[in-house]
């Protein structure tokens, strides 16, 4: 294969659709980080910095998870509930394990997180198979589980934050920092590198992106495609599951009010400002991950410049269709030219 | 399935790698395959020749197992198929390559070679050994494809290329070809000849769809003809001509299918010149319908003639030249301003482009007209009066069962086509585009549709019928015009409007190219 | 052969198989009476007087709402902006109305001004949402999502986050305490809007070209069909009735709240689709609108009445969703 050119041949046009997209995001982010250095102080205060980070990281969690979905062709509208689902079943189980192995803390965490990732799963499970054997559409019915999930993070705990977990897993991991960093940064780096792995190099990743662009011409090449399907549900609950215990740890109780409309949301305008075609097929979680951290930033950067925190989510709006609007257009541009 | 019927067994001791007795696929209404026979022997490269709807297509689908067939028997290396799946049949090694593609078009070249059976360890990939044998292939087939560019970027022809890579990717014991050259180049083509060559010497049957003589010529051990979905003759390629081959797939049928329209060309309708569609898919053409007579447009699959009606009806963005209605210059904006000007067009696709399926056959005759006083008034739908124009419309057709609130989509091919002519029928129009009216529809529902169209012209209206069934643009049109790569290679009239010349028109620059 | 692979899909509707169509049609409603039976049954007041007309007053609301949302999932669309866009409406009629009042006009204009800036709040949210969509070739999803941030935004700066107090008696009067015949004012509302928007789908060429749209928006333009058109009058079709759904509730509260919408999108989708509304497009109505919202009200009635805990309600509703999809899907593999 000596032969092999590495230069794209005339006819072939390579990539740079995507390169677009790929620069786009983080000279915005660059922009803003810059404008912000300038106009904020508080902004590179080392405490600001670290609380931007911990958020971007939750989020990034999340929207890698929702950004795998929407790439099959999907949605996943119950992550938001499932944030609460989880913290509310880690928090409760580990204060039962608690009665259980008494001053075992190693047992009390896993049990907890454990169940925690289990609730995520389930409800995972529930979406990909209504969605995969049903043939429902994933819309619908990630709003069933979204609303059912909220009621059974409710139930557990009647509105109420739910404590009794062991110091350790709040103190040593929750609020813990390595190297100067909340754990959730390691958490949310190890998830992204993993999650780059899956896209490129498994057939997990390949499959989901084939899936999402034509999912006809997949099942023809004899994928059975139903079963990836059901794993990208699968994989968005249990990232939203470890947001929620991520969350829990770092608050020091479960409570069903984390995560909620507003963390769904935000998962999915991450995904999409990330270059993540609703269309499916098409995304990157790495372009996922700056567009977390770029949203992070944003809403910081309108708090200290004391943009009313009410207006906010107009910026956020005017962002997102605008960032979907542009990609339209130049796909409209591309088939016509 | 039964066996019993397998009589004709063919007169060598081997069995031969494919065989099928009396494959039978009925679709809505209309019998696509009726008690059709085929055996493909290994090594062999079996021509599938007949018109389009002949049930070619439908063939292939269920030997790729795509379709399952009502009944016949089904054997393929010695062993009986049922229940065939896309994916079995890629197991036991018949690799389809279709005409719509089976490509993603958000993956690579290589990545789309691979799906399905990519090279994994441990649910990972191998991404350097598929990179590896994917060049591998691609250099050996001497494409110029290069694997990691993504399949939206390409152009046909190249997306043709890497689904015909696709299908030899695997162990091929079967290769099925559906027109594969219709957007190659001559060169891509030559290199595709000398695959199969060597393909064949590996032992690998090859079914080739086509209906260029040139390539049945060169390439075919035998031909097995098909017409109206029935298995007329396979017959050995040295032995027969090309004119016993086009007698065979077109029957004595010319006489008695289509109707003798009496044209009497008047004004010029439609006068396009120099005009252009997108980046040259349709590039500088020049043509003219007149009123009172049927200007054909024949032409392979791909070479523009849809798009070019489709500009004239506000469907395509035309790019540069100019479009004269009787006369007066129109620049065609959106299909509702062309329909006021008169003009009315029959998409291809039905389907896709044509009906509401799931909405009444009422609803998809009045929907070109809902801008008109006798549908509506101030905004509001005057259903009764709707009932009472569309009823006798449905009626003149022969609409069966004749009963319009029946949704479109429990039609058949032919009824589903008399709906589209019934909205010929809700309003004034003069000039009448017809995109392959007949694919899709049986017999007795074309030889209406061409009834209808002898009506139209009677009427003094323009009809233009775009169609890639060269019978049918033959024996209607009275000017024809034959398109190649998006230009006029020809307009025939008269006496020199014969099959003969059209084909040659068709292959022109193939055999500049060859010559030179 | 173009034609054959979709009339594999719809083939010949067999007798057998019409009368199975049938019976999904009507398992909804049979479902409903079970319902309303069973929990009569659990407990009597479920049957009384005050408790019917109370359900029929709640499901008007929710039916405007689920209204306004089957409009634009005939489309294949839907509006996630809805909610928000009623805390909007809310709050910008009752900012209106309070402006005006402190500038001493009567108290008739105060209304006309009310319902006129709440209507054009409404009609602008719908406009922004149809031109995205329509022109801008954004998916339904991020457009509407876009413009839930949006009008939240507004609606809580609008506000300053705390209820706009100050609004006439006659305002609230109208659309709240009235009554006509003894038949309160939101329900006589709905009742009259709702028949005008049958007739609209059903009777008008807006109504034809929105369904065609729906089933196949590319035979729509083939056939000449403005189909931008068509989807920019939905979306603010929509809207607008959301507006109105808007102005009633504010009616009822009393004042302009920024949460009003809260999580009324998702529930008006929930209560449209529960109903028949298919978010594959095409099929749906005035009906299938009104029969889902009056399940989910009958519902959350009785477990309220039979005192079942509010988070299980949520539970059982998320379940009834799906549930309800599931049928539907069911009730057109029939076909």
């Amino acid at each position: 294969m000596s032969t092999a050119a590495v230069t794209l041949r005339p006819g072939t046009p390579g990539r740079t659709g995507f390169s677009i997209q790929f620069a786009f995001l983080p000279v915005l982010l660059i922009a803003v980080v810059v404008g912000m250095s300038l106009a904020s102080p508080q902004f590179y205060g080392p405490i600001n910095i670290l609380n931007i980070l911990r958020n971007a990281s939750l989020l990034t969690i999340v929207a890698c998870g929702q950004a795998i979905v929407i790439i099959a062709g999907g949605f996943d509208l119950s992550v938001g509930a499932v944030i609460a689902l989880a913290s509310v079943v880690t928090a409760k189980v580990m204060g039962m394990a608690a009665a259980a192995f008494p001053g075992n803390d190693a047992a009390i965490i896993a049990c907890g997180v454990l169940a925690g990732l289990c609730s995520g799963l389930a409800v995972g499970l529930v979406n990909g198979i209504c969605v995969a054997k049903l043939k429902v559409s994933g819309f619908v019915v990630t709003l069933g589980t979204m609303s059912a999930a909220a009621g059974v993070g409710l139930m557990i705990t009647s509105g109420i934050p739910v404590y009794g977990m062991p110091e350790s897993f709040v103190k040593g991991f929750g609020r813990a920092q390595f190297f100067g960093l909340p754990t959730a940064i390691y958490v949310a780096i190890a998830v992204v590198l993993v999650m780059v792995l899956v896209q490129r190099r498994t057939l997990f990743g390949r499959y989901v992106f084939a899936i999402g662009g034509n999912a006809e011409a997949t099942t023809n090449s004899g994928v059975s495609i139903n079963r990836y399907v059901i794993g990208t549900y699968v994989l968005s609950g249990v990232l939203a599951a470890t947001t929620g215990i991520l969350l829990t740890a770092q608050v020091g109780s479960g409570q069903a009010s984390f995560g909620g409309d507003r963390m769904m949301l935000q998962s999915i305008a991450a995904a999409v400002i990330g270059g993540v075609s609703l269309r499916g097929g098409i995304g990157r979680v790495e372009i996922v991950t700056v567009s977390a951290l770029f949203l992070t930033i944003l809403g910081n950067a309108l708090n200290l410049l004391r943009i009313d925190s009410r207006l906010q989510p107009v910026f956020l709006g005017i962002i997102m269709v605008a960032a979907v609007a542009a990609e339209e257009l130049s796909r409209r541009r591309k088939t016509r030219g | 399935m039964e066996r019993a019927g397998a009589v004709g067994t063919p007169d060598q001791e081997t069995e031969p790698l494919l065989q099928l007795v009396g494959i039978s696929k009925r679709f809505t209404g209309a019998l696509a395959l009726d008690r059709v026979d085929l055996d493909v022997r290994a090594g062999e490269l079996h021509v599938l020749f007949g018109e389009n709807g002949a049930g070619k297509s439908t063939l292939i689908n269920v030997i790729s197992g795509t379709f399952l067939p009502d009944v016949g028997s089904f054997r393929f290396g010695g062993e009986d198929i049922r229940h065939l799946t896309p994916q079995r049949a890629r197991a036991i090694g018949i690799s389809p390559v279709f005409q719509e593609f089976s490509l993603v078009p958000t993956l690579t070249v290589e990545e789309n070679l691979f799906l399905g059976r990519e090279l994994s360890t441990g649910g990972v990939l191998r991404a350097g050994d598929m990179r590896k044998r994917a060049r591998a292939l691609i250099d050996e087939l001497g494409f110029d494809l290069e694997p990691a560019a993504r399949v939206d970027n390409l152009s046909r022809a190249h997306q043709q290329m890497a689904e015909i890579a696709k299908a030899l990717l695997g162990k091929v014991r079967l290769l099925i070809l559906d027109e594969p050259t219709a957007s190659l180049t001559e060169r891509e083509t030559g290199r595709l000849f000398e695959l199969i060559a060597k393909l064949k010497q590996q032992g690998v049957g090859i079914i080739y769809v086509s209906h260029r003589m040139r390539e049945i010529r060169a390439l075919a051990d035998r031909v097995t003809v098909l017409r109206d979905g029935r298995y007329i003759r396979t017959l050995d390629a040295a032995l027969v001509t090309d004119l016993e081959l086009v007698e065979l797939m077109t029957g004595r049928k010319i006489d008695v299918l289509f109707p003798t329209i009496p044209h009497a060309p008047g004004k010029v309708a439609v006068a396009v010149e120099n005009l252009s569609v997108g980046e040259g898919i349709v590039s500088d053409v020049n043509f003219h319908a007149r009123a009172g007579e049927i200007t054909g447009i024949a032409g392979l699959v791909g070479c523009g003639k849809s798009e070019l009606v489709r500009a004239i009806y506000g469907l395509e963005p035309v790019t540069g030249g100019s479009i004269r209605l009787h006369g007066m210059p129109y620049e065609a904006t959106s299909p509702r301003a062309s329909l006021r000007k008169g003009v009315a067009y029959f998409p291809a696709n039905r389907a896709a482009e044509g009906l509401a399926l799931t909405r009444p056959i009422r609803e998809n005759v009045s929907m070109t007209a809902l801008d008109l006083k006798r549908f509506v008034s101030f905004g509001m739908l005057r259903q009764g009066a709707e009932r009472l124009l569309i009823n006798p419309i449905m009626k003149q057709l022969n609409l069966r069962p004749p009963n319009i609130e029946r949704p479109v989509g429990n039609l058949s091919g032919g009824n589903r086509q008399k709906v589209m002519l019934g909205r010929a029928l809700t309003r004034d129009l003069t000039i009448f585009l017809f995109d392959e009216p007949s694919v899709g529809i049986d017999v007795g529902a074309k030889v209406e549709v061409y009834e209808f169209m002898k009506r139209l012209v009677e009427a003094g209206a323009a009809v233009i019928v775009v169609s890639s069934e060269l019978p049918e643009v033959l024996a209607l049109s009275n000017r024809l015009y034959v398109m190649h790569n998006g230009k006029i290679a020809a307009e025939l009239e008269g006496a020199a409007k014969t099959e003969q010349n059209v084909l040659s028109k068709f292959f022109t620059d193939h055999l500049a190219e060859a010559a030179a | 052969m173009a034609d054959l692979a979709p009339a594999l899909a719809l083939a010949e509707t067999s007798a057998r198989s019409r009368w199975r169509e049938q019976l999904w049609q009507w398992a909804l409603p049979i479902a409903l009476v079970v319902l309303f039976l069973a929990f009569a049954t659990a407990d009597s007041r479920v049957f009384s007087p005050a408790n019917l007309l109370n359900i029929a007053q709640q499901t008007s609301y929710v039916a405007l709402f689920a209204m306004a949302q089957a409009v634009v999932i005939i489309t294949r669309g839907f509006d996630l902006s809805l909610g928000p866009a009623v805390s909007m409406v809310s709050v910008g009629a009752a900012v209106a109305m309070t402006a005006a009042v402190t500038n001493g006009s009567d108290p008739v204009s105060v209304l006309f001004i009310g319902l006129i800036a709440g209507l054009a709040l409404g009609a602008a949210t719908g406009l922004f949402n149809g031109v995205v969509i329509a022109l801008l070739g954004v998916s339904p999803f991020v457009a509407t999502l876009g413009s839930y941030n949006i009008a939240i935004g507004i609606a809580t700066t609008l506000s300053a986050g705390k209820p706009v107090q100050g609004m006439p008696d006659l305002f609230s009067t109208l659309l709240y305490r009235g009554n006509v015949f003894g038949v309160p004012a939101a329900i006589v509302i709905t009742v009259i809007v709702g028949v005008i928007l049958h007739v609209a789908l059903t009777r008008t060429v807006f109504g034809r070209s929105l369904y065609i749209v729906g089933t196949n928006p590319r035979a729509a333009a083939v056939a000449g069909i403005p189909v931008r058109r068509v989807l920019v009058c939905a979306y603010a079709l929509c809207s607008s009735l959301a507006a109105l759904g808007a102005l009633m509730l504010t009616a009822r509260t009393g004042s302009g709240e920024p949460n009003l919408g809260g999580s009324l999108s998702l529930q008006a989708i929930a209560a449209a689709v529960v109903g028949g509304t298919s978010l594959a497009g095409g099929r749906g109505g005035v009906g299938t609108a009104v029969l889902g919202a009056l399940f989910v009200t009958v519902l959350s009635n009785g477990m309220n009445l039979t005192r079942i805990d509010g988070y299980v309600q949520m539970v059982v509703l998320g379940a009834i969703i799906i549930v309800g999809v599931v049928l539907d899907r069911a009730r057109l593999g029939t076909r």
